[in-house]
């Protein structure tokens, strides 16, 4: 491009809505983040619902799986921010918003790991239990541990919520389609037996992740090969 | 009466440099280059006018024991750009 070359009003203008649309179209998400943890989600979601619905064990806890793919992705973002020679506005916002996701998702998972406990100390010392109840009486009343009710319901609206902002965000329709359904899927779960809350959550994870994933995959291919 | 276009964004590489950093929060000297297909030499003395004009801030870094040169556009430079536009549109009526 010409330095000194002056340009007349017209031209002008085009070289800006030229500019502008090659930043456009310079943003390309790899996809991989998406395929990964629409993948696990989706697996460790369907494998809980096979469990509880058939009464089997695998042996380890599969949720495992989903920890475990903290540390690819911290290898994408590192690979990614190296390669990225361009920062946009809501690059920051983006990230801020999935990092709260899983500080949230963390959260979820130690309220749900120590409320029961807390719960029965608290009632022990204030001086009575809760008690599980037959109403036909064909088992006698069994004490029960506190416990939070449907929790996978909570896992769900949460999906939908990053998803959304960055659908919204980076206007990008399957994302948003995806979390719109999701919260449906949420409201659904709310009405049906926990077991079948993980089958909703793992649609859930393809819905806001592995198609999005898959398409976002497949569109940075697309431009990389154009740029070859 | 139409407003004089201001001479330090009325040049095809400038004001390509300035319409790619408008979109974006800050971009290295490679990718601008990259965008805009002018030589590294050519590129480094309209970035030092837009520097000097106090329209973008340049800074040099290393990065992985490579020198890396990132651009931002300034506040001053969104509002010259603006006022580049609007003057535009007015010459060809949009």
């Amino acid at each position: 491009m010409a330095e000194e070359k002056k340009l007349s009003e017209q031209e002008s203008l085009e070289l800006i809505s030229a500019m502008i649309q090659k930043v456009k179209n310079s943003y390309h998400d790899t996809g991989i983040g998406s395929l990964l943890w629409g993948t696990v989600v989706f697996i460790a979601s369907f494998v809980s619902f096979l469990r509880f619905r058939y009464g089997f064990n695998i042996g380890f806890d599969i949720w495992l799986i989903v920890m475990g793919a903290i540390i690819p992705q911290v290898y994408l973002s590192i690979k990614e921010n190296k390669s990225s020679n361009a920062k946009r506005y809501d690059d920051d916002a983006i990230d801020a918003v999935w990092l709260v996701f899983g500080l949230t998702i963390f959260g979820l998972s130690f309220y749900q790991s120590t409320v029961g406990d807390t719960t029965t100390k608290i009632i022990q010392e204030e001086g009575w239990v809760m008690m599980k109840h037959y109403i036909n009486e064909v088992k006698p009343d069994e004490q029960l541990r506190p416990f939070a009710l449907s929790p996978y319901s909570l896992y769900i609206l949460v999906y939908a919520f990053p998803t959304l902002v960055t659908g919204m965000v980076k206007k990008f329709k399957p994302m948003i389609i995806g979390a719109i359904v999701t919260y449906v899927l949420f409201m659904i779960s709310c009405f049906v037996e926990s077991q079948y809350d993980f089958l909703l959550g793992g649609i859930a994870a393809l819905l806001c992740w592995f198609i999005p994933g898959v398409i976002l995959r497949k569109k940075y291919l697309g431009q990389k090969k154009a740029n070859v | 009466m139409f407003k004089e276009l201001d001479p330090i964004l009325h040049s095809q590489l400038r004001l390509a440099v300035m319409s790619l950093l408008i979109g974006v929060k800050e971009a290295d000297f490679t990718f601008i280059r990259e965008k805009t297909n002018a030589t590294a030499g050519n590129l480094s003395v309209q970035l030092q006018k837009l520097k000097d004009a106090g329209y973008i801030d340049v800074v040099k870094q290393f990065k992985d024991n490579y020198p890396q040169t990132t651009c931002k556009i300034t506040p001053e430079g969104i509002l010259a750009f603006e006022a580049y536009v609007k003057a535009l549109q007015e010459y060809l009526k949009v």
